[in-house]
C-alpha cells in the first residue's frame, strides 16, 4: 500500500517537524528563556526547579547544540517533557494528560458534529441552488465563519451564562459534581459544556458548509450525474450514490486539512470558558511563561492534529476506489 | 532487408537532410531501470528538404512525444537527432538553443490551449521576432506580412484580438503564423487539424501545403487520419505503441500497406468515397500496456495473421519495394517461403 | 483519436466577464463596500475624532455622550478613538500578512510547478507539513517568544505561517498550466524562464492569487484578533484584537459595558465577511461553475398546430426551438426542427460544432439543464408528449422508453461505484429489483456488447476508453428501449475501436429492432451506417435524405460542401478546398438563409431577404435551400449554379491566400458546386 507507507512517512516527517521547532524557536529568542522566567519567578521558584529548567533546556551540560538536540528527541520518545513550572514540581506530561480528556471530548465531539451538519447543509445548499432558502445561507454561513470564535463564546458566556444564569460560567464540572459517570456528573458536565458546543459549532459550522456546497456544485456539472438523471434515477439515489459520494471525498480532504485551523479556534472557546482542556493550560503557560509545559501542549495538539489527518487518509482510502489502486 | 534509415546521408555530395533521427527512444517515469512507460521505441527516419513525412498512429502510439522529443521540449532516453547534418546535444544553452530554436518550429493540435488566453496577436507573434532578433523592417510590418501570409487579412483588424475572440480556424492560422515568424527550416506540425471543424480542415492543410511549397519547409505533420495525411504527405510513416512499423511514399503505405496495422487502420477509417458499404474488420483486443510491451512485434497479439516466429523479437523492417518499408515478418523472405510465398499482406 | 470540441460559449470580452461579472454580483458589491467603509474609517481616523486612541484622560467607564459617543473604557480612553485608530492596525495586519502570505504561496506554488522534478517533491511536502501543523498553536508558541515591538513580529509570524493553504491551490494550478500547450509553445519560440513564469504563466493565474490574498488577509485578521485577545504580542498597540483583550481584562461585560467587547468583535467578523465575501466573488469568476445566477428565457410555446399523430413515426419532434439564456441574450442553438424517427431505423444527424446537434439531443429527450430551455414546439414519443410530462412520469419513461448515450462518455461513470452497481441502478429503477434477474441481465448485456463479464466487478478507471463506452451502450440497452439517442458516441476514439464498436451497434439494433439517432460531426462515419441523414447548420435541420441518397445526390449547398472537405483516401491526390468562412453567431437573429455567406452556389437577393423554408428536393428528399423553390426563377437559379466556380474563388480569398501558384504543380480540383 503504496499510499499508506506515504501517508504514514508524511506523518512521521511532519511530527518531527513540530518537534524540531519546539527545539529551535525558544533558541531563537535573543537571550534565554530561561532568565526570563526566573526573572518572573524571582524568589518564588525554588532551586529545584531552576535545576530542572535548566536540564530542560539543556544550559546546565552546555553540550553543543546537536547533543542537546538529540538529547530532546530521546527525550520526546520516552514521553520525558520535564516539569511545568508554573505547577511545579507536577510534571508536564500529568498536566497534559489531565487536559487531554476535556479537549478530545469537547473539541472531538464538536469538530465532527459541526463537519456532519456544515456537510449536510452545504448539500442541501449546493443541490437546492437557486432556491431562496438554499443560496441564503451562503452568506450567513461566510459571516459564521469570520467571527472570531473566542469573541462569539464571550457573548454568549454573557448574555446565557452572566445575564439569563441559564448555564454555569466557567470550568467543565462544578465543584462537587457527585460521583464521577454518576447521573449527577454527567448532567454537570453537560451543563457547562452546552455553551463551549455551541460556540465550536456555530462558527465552524459555515466553513464545512461552503465546502461542501461548492464540492456538489462541482459535482452536478459532471457528466455521470446527467447519465445518472437521464437513467432515471430517483432523486434519492442520485443524491446519495451519485452527489453524496463524490462530493464528500475533498470535503474529507478539506477536513483533515482544516483540522489544524479549527482546533487553534477551539483552544480559545476553552479559554473563554475556563474549560480546563488543553487550549486552557496552554492559555496559561503563556500567560505564566511555562514554557515546557507551552511546549508539550504543542507538541500534543500536533500530535492529535496529526493523528486525525491519518485517519481521514485511511476513510479516503476505503471510500475512493481510485486511491485503493495507487492512482491519486 | 536493409535498414534504409540507417543507411541516409553516407553520400558526403548530398544536401543533409533536414532531420534525421535514429534510434530515437523515450521512457517516462523509470525508476532505475526498472518499469516506465516506454513512449518510443527506437524509432529512426529522416525528412528532406521541402519533404512533408506523414506520421500516423492511434492516439498514445507516440507521435506527440517524437515530435516534443525533436522540439527539445523533452529529452531523449536513447538515439540521436540531427538538423540539417548536426547532431542536437542532449543539453542545449544559451546562443545553441536559441539557434536550434530557430530551425525547429512547432504547431500544436489545440488551437485552444496552443495561444495565452491573455495576449493579443501581436504580442504572440512579436515573441519570436524579438527573441530572435529577426528585423525585416518595423514590428508592425512583419507582424502584418506573417498574418498575411496565413490568409488572416486585413492584418490590422487580427493583430489586436485574443485568442478568445477567434474561431478555431483562425487560432490554428496565428499558431501557424507564429511558427514561420523565426523562419525556421523544419515544421513539427502535431495533429494541426483534429481539433478543426471538418469544413475548415482542407483550408487549413491547404495553407499548410501553400507555405510549404513556397519556402521549402519541411514538415512532419502528425495525424491519427490516414487520408489527412495522404493528402498532405510525401511520405508515409505509421507507428504502433510507440514502434514504426511502416515507412513509404504516401500513396503505397496507404493504398498499398504492407503491414497489417496498416491495413487494420485503412479498414477501420471511415471513407467517404468508398460508398455505403461499411468494412467489416477483425481485430482483437486493444494497444498493448506501454508498461509491459510484448517481447517481439508489438502488434502480434492482435494480428491476424501472428505467428509463432513473432514473439521472438522485434522484426525489422523489410524493404517491399518503392521505398516503402515495413517491420513484419511476412515480408521475410525465409517465411514467405515457408508459407508457399503466400503473402497475408493485402 | 483525440477531437477536442470547441468551447461554447458565446463570444463576449475579457473585461465584459471578468469586471461586469464582478460587479453584478451582490455579494462582491456588498464585500467591497464593506472594506471600503473599513479603509474609510481607517483613513479619516484623525477627523472623525479629537482624541489619540491611547490617551487615558478620562473617567473610566463613562456611558455614551456628546463627547464620547462609545463611552470610555476602564482605563480612561475613548472607546471610539480606540475603534477607528485600531481599524488602521487591523487593516494593516490583514492587508500586509495577507499579502505576505501570498507572495510565499505564490512563489512556493509557481516554484513548484515550473521546476518540478525533485524541487517540487520537497516545496510539496513542505506544503502538506505546513498545512497540518495546527496554525495557532504554532503562531502562539512561536509569538510567546517574541515580546513587545509592535504589530510587526504577529505581521511576520502570521504571514510566516499562513500561506501553505494557497501555495497548495496556486501549485495545483500552476502546475495544470504547465501542461498547457502555449506554455509549451513560448518554450518553442526561445522564450527563458523568466518570461514564461511572469508573463505566460503568472497573469493566467490572477484570479485565483487575488482569491487567495483575500482568504489569508481573512485569516491574518482572524488570528491577529486570537493572538491579541490571549495577550501574546504587543497589547500596548491599539488594533480591534486588543481592544477586545483589554476589555476582557478588565471586566466590561461584568461592568455592563457591552459594546466595549460587541462593537470590536462585530467589526472583525463583518471585515472578515467581506474579505470572504471578495474571495467567494473573484473565486466564482474564475471558476463559473459555482455562480449561481439565473438568467430567464421565455417559457415554452407549445407547437401552433397540434402535431399530426404521424402515422407510424415512433419520434416526432416538431418545430422545436431551444435557447439558452446567455448575458448577450437568448442563443437560439436549435431552430424549428421537424425530424420523425421511424421504428428501426437509424437516423444519423451531423454538422459542424456548435452547431446544435447535442442541444437537438438534449431538449428531444428532456435533459436540457438551464441556462437551457424549450422555445417552442413539441416532441411525441410513441404518441406521448415528452415535454408535458411530470418529472415522476418523466423520471418513469426515461430509460425505458428511450435513453441516452453521451458525448463525453468517458466520465459518464460515476468514479466510486463499481460497473455492476451502474447496470443495475438503472433496472432496479424501473422495478427490477431480484438480484438474480439483476446479474443475468447484466451478463447477457456485456455478451452483446462485447466486454468480458468480469468487467462487472472493476470501477471505470480501470476500463480503456473503448470499454467505458461499450459499458455505457450496454447500459443504455438494459431495458430494451424502443429509441437510443447516441450522441457523438465514438468521438473520442481511435478509429479501429470506433469501427468495432459501431459494428456492435449495428448488430444489436438489427436483432433487437431498436431505433437509433446517431448523432456525429463526421459525415463520412454516418453515410456509411444511417437510414437517413439529417444535415444541421446553424440550428436547423437543412437537409433530410436517405443516406444512399444523400450520398449520391446531396442537394444542398452546404452538404455538398461539406462531402467534398473530406480528403478521398483512393484515387489521384488532387488539391481540395473546405467550406471558407465560419457559421453565423447563433444568438443574432438569422434573416434568410444562414449559409449565405460560405455558399457558393447563392442567389443575392433571394436567399438573403427570404424567410427559409424547407422544399421537397425528390422523394423522400427536402432541402432549406431556394435552389429548390419553385418560386425563384430557374435563370437566376442557373446564374447562381454557373457562377459558383468564379464566386467561390472570391470567397476563399478572404479566408486563404490565393494557392493558384500552388494549384499548377497539382491536379486542378474539381469544381464543388459542379456535382449535383
Ligand atoms: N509527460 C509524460 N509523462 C508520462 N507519460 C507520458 C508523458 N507524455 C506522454 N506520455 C505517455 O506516452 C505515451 C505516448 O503519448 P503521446 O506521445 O502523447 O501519444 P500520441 O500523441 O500518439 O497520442 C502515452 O502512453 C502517454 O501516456
Ligand atoms: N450552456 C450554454 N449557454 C449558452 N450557449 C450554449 C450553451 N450550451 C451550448 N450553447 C450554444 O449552443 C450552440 C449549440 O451547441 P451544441 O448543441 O453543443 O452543438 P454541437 O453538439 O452541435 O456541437 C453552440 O453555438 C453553443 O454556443
Ligand atoms: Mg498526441
Ligand atoms: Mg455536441
Amino acid at each position: 500500500m503504496l499510499y499508506l507507507l506515504r501517508k504514514l512517512g508524511i506523518f512521521v516527517f511532519t511530527l518531527w517537524v513540530a518537534a524540531t521547532l519546539n527545539f529551535i524557536l525558544p533558541r531563537l529568542v535573543p537571550g534565554d528563556p530561561v532568565s526570563v522566567m526566573l526573572a518572573k519567578y524571582q524568589g518564588r521558584l525554588d532551586p529545584s526547579a531552576v535545576d530542572a529548567l535548566k536540564i530542560a533546556y539543556g544550559l546546565n551540560d552546555l553540550g553543543s547544540p546537536v547533543a542537546q538536540y538529540f538529547s530532546y528527541l530521546g527525550n520526546l520518545v520516552r514521553g520525558d517533557f520535564g516539569r511545568s513550572i508554573s505547577l511545579f514540581p507536577t510534571p508536564v506530561i500529568d498536566v497534559v494528560l489531565r487536559g487531554l480528556p476535556y479537549t478530545l471530548g469537547l473539541v472531538g465531539i464538536t469538530t465532527i458534529l459541526s463537519f456532519l451538519l456544515g456537510s449536510a447543509l452545504g448539500l442541501y445548499s449546493g443541490w437546492r441552488r437557486g432556491r431562496a432558502g438554499a443560496d441564503a445561507v451562503v452568506p450567513a454561513a461566510l459571516f459564521l465563519n469570520s467571527m472570531p470564535y473566542f469573541w462569539f463564546g464571550l457573548l454568549l458566556l454573557y448574555v446565557f451564562a452572566f445575564q439569563l444564569k441559564w448555564f454555569p460560567l466557567s470550568g467543565a464540572l462544578d465543584p462537587f459534581p457527585g460521583d464521577a459517570f454518576s447521573v449527577g456528573w454527567w448532567g454537570s458536565l453537560a451543563r457547562h459544556a452546552v455553551l463551549p458546543v455551541l460556540t465550536i459549532l456555530v462558527t465552524s459550522v459555515g466553513g464545512w458548509l461552503i465546502t461542501m456546497r461548492n464540492n456538489v456544485i462541482s459535482v452536478a456539472s459532471e457528466d455521470y450525474l446527467a447519465f445518472a438523471r437521464a437513467k432515471g434515477l430517483s432523486e434519492r439515489r442520485i443524491v446519495n450514490r451519485y452527489v453524496l459520494r463524490n462530493a464528500l471525498l475533498p470535503s474529507f480532504t478539506a477536513f483533515g486539512m482544516s483540522l489544524g485551523f479549527v482546533v487553534g479556534g477551539s483552544i480559545l472557546t476553552e479559554i473563554v470558558f475556563s474549560y480546563p482542556g488543553l487550549g486552557y493550560y496552554l492559555y496559561q503557560s503563556v500567560t505564566n511563561l511555562d514554557y515546557p509545559l507551552m511546549q508539550a501542549i504543542f507538541f500534543f495538539i500536533a500530535l492529535a492534529v496529526l493523528l486525525a489527518n491519518l485517519l481521514v487518509d485511511l476513510l479516503n482510502l476505503i471510500l475512493d476506489p481510485r486511491i485503493r489502486e495507487g492512482r491519486v | 532487408m536493409i535498414q534504409p534509415e540507417a543507411a541516409i546521408s553516407t553520400d558526403p555530395e548530398a544536401v543533409p537532410h533536414t532531420l534525421e533521427i535514429v534510434g530515437l527512444r523515450k521512457v517516462f517515469g523509470a525508476r532505475g531501470n526498472a518499469g516506465g512507460v516506454v513512449a518510443v521505441n527506437d524509432v529512426s527516419f529522416s525528412i528532406a528538404r521541402g519533404e512533408v513525412l506523414g506520421l500516423v498512429g492511434e492516439s498514445g502510439s507516440g507521435k506527440s512525444t517524437i515530435a516534443r522529443l525533436i522540439a527539445h521540449l523533452h529529452t531523449p532516453t536513447a538515439g540521436e537527432i540531427r538538423v540539417n547534418g548536426q547532431p542536437v546535444p542532449a543539453r542545449l544553452r544559451g546562443a545553441a538553443l536559441r539557434h536550434f530554436r530557430r530551425q525547429v518550429q512547432m504547431i500544436f493540435q489545440d488551437p485552444y490551449a496552443s495561444l495565452n488566453p491573455l495576449h493579443p496577436v501581436r504580442y504572440t507573434l512579436s515573441r519570436p521576432l524579438k527573441i530572435h532578433r529577426l528585423s525585416r523592417g518595423t514590428m508592425d510590418a512583419q507582424i502584418g506580412a506573417l498574418l498575411e501570409r496565413v490568409g488572416l487579412a486585413p492584418a490590422s483588424t487580427y493583430a489586436s484580438k485574443r485568442s478568445f475572440e477567434l474561431s478555431g480556424g483562425q487560432r490554428q492560422r496565428v499558431g501557424i503564423a507564429r511558427a514561420l515568424a523565426a523562419s525556421p527550416d523544419l515544421i513539427l506540425a502535431d495533429e494541426p487539424t483534429s481539433a478543426l471543424d471538418v469544413s475548415i480542415r482542407l483550408d487549413v492543410m491547404n495553407l499548410m501545403l501553400d507555405l510549404k511549397d513556397q519556402e521549402g519547409l519541411s514538415m512532419l505533420f502528425i495525424t491519427h487520419d490516414l487520408a489527412g495525411a495522404r493528402y498532405m504527405s510525401d511520405r508515409v510513416a505509421v507507428l504502433y505503441a510507440g514502434t514504426l512499423v511502416e515507412i513509404g511514399p504516401a500513396t503505397e503505405v496507404i493504398d498499398r500497406p504492407q503491414h497489417p496495422y496498416t491495413q487494420l487502420l485503412k479498414s477501420a477509417a471511415p471513407k467517404p468515397d468508398a460508398g455505403l458499404v461499411p468494412e467489416e474488420i477483425a481485430a482483437r483486443g486493444e494497444v498493448p500496456d506501454l508498461k509491459a510491451l510484448p517481447p517481439g512485434c508489438p502488434f502480434e497479439p492482435r494480428c491476424p495473421h501472428a505467428m509463432p516466429e513473432c514473439r521472438s523479437g522485434l522484426p525489422q523492417m523489410y524493404d517491399v519495394g518503392h521505398g516503402h518499408t515495413a517491420r513484419c515478418l511476412l515480408h521475410d523472405p525465409a517465411i514467405r517461403l515457408n508459407r508457399g510465398g503466400a503473402v497475408g499482406a493485402g | 483519436m483525440t477531437v477536442i470540441s470547441a468551447p461554447t460559449a458565446p463570444r463576449r470580452t475579457w473585461k465584459n466577464t471578468a469586471l461586469g461579472r464582478f460587479f453584478s454580483s451582490p455579494r462582491s458589491v456588498l464585500g467591497a463596500g464593506l472594506l471600503t467603509l473599513f479603509v474609510l474609517l481607517a483613513l479619516l481616523a484623525p477627523v472623525l475624532t479629537p482624541y489619540r486612541p491611547n490617551s487615558m484622560e478620562f473617567d473610566a467607564f463613562m456611558g455614551f455622550s456628546a463627547q464620547h459617543p462609545l463611552g470610555t473604557t476602564a482605563l480612561g480612553q475613548d472607546i471610539f478613538a480606540q475603534f477607528v485608530y485600531g481599524a488602521r492596525l487591523t487593516l494593516l495586519v490583514g492587508f500586509v500578512a495577507g499579502l505576505i502570505a501570498t507572495f510565499l504561496s505564490v512563489t512556493f506554488g509557481l516554484a513548484a510547478a515550473y521546476f518540478g522534478g525533485r524541487i517540487d517533491e520537497a516545496i510539496n511536502t513542505l506544503i502538506n507539513v505546513f498545512l497540518v501543523l495546527p496554525g495557532l498553536p504554532l503562531i502562539i508558541v512561536a509569538a510567546a517568544f517574541i515580546r513587545g515591538g509592535g504589530v510587526w513580529p504577529v505581521i511576520l509570524v502570521i504571514g510566516l505561517t499562513g500561506w501553505a493553504f494557497g501555495a497548495r491551490v496556486l501549485r495545483s494550478q500552476a502546475l495544470a498550466l504547465r501542461e498547457r500547450d502555449f506554455i509549451a509553445a513560448a518554450v518553442v519560440s526561445g522564450e527563458g524562464a523568466l518570461r514564461i513564469i511572469f508573463v505566460e504563466m503568472l497573469p493566467n493565474m490572477a484570479g485565483l492569487i487575488a482569491a487567495n490574498f483575500f482568504g489569508a488577509a481573512l485569516y491574518a485578521v482572524l488570528s491577529e484578533a486570537a493572538l491579541s485577545f490571549i495577550g501574546v504580542g504587543d497589547v500596548s498597540q491599539v488594533t480591534w484584537g486588543t481592544m477586545l483583550y483589554w476589555a476582557q481584562a478588565k471586566g466590561a461585560l461584568l461592568q455592563g459595558a457591552w459594546w466595549w467587547v460587541a462593537l470590536p468583535g462585530l467589526s472583525i467578523a463583518l471585515l472578515g465577511t467581506s474579505f470572504a465575501f471578495l474571495n467567494f466573488a473573484v473565486d466564482e469568476i474564475s471558476n463559473p461553475r459555482l455562480a449561481g445566477g439565473r438568467l430567464n428565457l421565455p417559457s415554452r410555446v407549445p407547437a401552433a398546430v397540434a402535431a399530426p399523430v404521424a402515422g407510424d413515426a415512433l419520434l416526432s419532434i416538431t418545430g422545436l426551438d431551444v435557447g439558452y439564456a446567455a448575458p448577450t441574450g437568448v442563443v437560439r442553438a436549435v431552430r424549428d426542427v421537424t425530424l420523425d424517427v421511424q421504428p428501426g431505423e437509424l437516423l444519423g444527424v451531423a454538422g459542424e460544432s456548435g452547431c446544435g446537434k447535442s442541444t437537438l439531443a438534449f431538449a428531444a429527450t428532456r435533459l436540457l439543464d438551464p441556462p437551457g430551455g424549450v422555445l417552442g414546439g413539441s416532441v411525441r414519443l410513441a404518441g406521448r408528449d415528452l415535454l408535458a410530462l411530470s418529472p415522476e412520469e418523466l423520471r418513469r419513461v426515461r430509460w425505458k422508453e428511450f435513453s441516452i448515450v453521451f458525448q463525453a462518455s468517458m466520465n459518464v461513470l460515476n468514479p466510486v461505484l463499481t460497473i455492476r452497481e451502474q447496470v443495475y441502478d438503472a433496472m432496479q429503477a424501473h422495478g427490477v429489483t431480484d438480484r438474480d434477474r439483476l446479474n443475468t441481465r447484466a451478463r447477457e448485456l456485456f455478451d452483446l456488447v462485447g466486454i468480458q463479464t468480469s468487467y462487472l466487478d472493476a470501477y471505470p478507471h480501470q476500463l480503456s476508453g473503448g470499454m467505458k463506452q461499450r459499458v455505457v451502450i450496454a447500459i443504455a440497452l438494459a431495458l430494451e428501449p424502443k429509441l437510443i439517442v447516441m450522441d457523438e458516441p465514438t468521438t473520442a476514439l481511435d478509429v479501429v475501436v470506433q469501427r468495432q464498436i459501431l459494428q456492435e451497434i449495428n448488430a444489436v439494433r438489427k436483432r433487437l429492432g431498436i431505433s437509433i439517432i446517431f448523432i456525429t460531426h463526421d459525415l463520412s462515419l454516418l453515410v456509411e451506417m444511417s437510414d437517413r441523414v439529417a444535415i444541421m447548420y446553424a440550428g436547423e435541420v437543412v437537409e433530410l435524405a436517405p443516406a444512399h441518397r444523400l450520398y449520391a445526390h446531396p442537394a444542398h449547398p452546404y452538404t455538398q460542401q461539406l462531402m467534398n472537405s473530406f480528403p478521398p483516401m483512393t484515387g489521384p491526390r488532387t488539391r481540395r478546398s473546405g467550406i471558407p468562412g465560419r457559421p453565423p453567431s447563433l444568438s443574432a437573429e438569422i434573416i434568410g438563409c444562414p449559409f449565405f455567406e460560405r455558399c457558393n452556389t447563392r442567389m443575392p437577393g433571394v436567399c438573403d431577404v427570404q424567410p427559409l423554408q424547407t422544399f421537397p428536393v425528390a422523394e423522400n428528399q427536402t432541402a432549406a435551400c431556394f435552389l429548390y423553390d419553385p418560386a425563384v426563377p430557374a435563370a437566376v437559379k442557373e446564374s447562381a449554379v454557373k457562377d459558383s466556380a468564379d464566386r467561390a474563388g472570391v470567397v476563399r480569398a478572404g479566408a486563404v491566400r490565393d494557392s493558384q501558384t500552388v494549384l499548377a504543380t497539382r491536379p486542378r480540383p474539381s469544381s464543388p458546386g459542379g456535382e449535383s
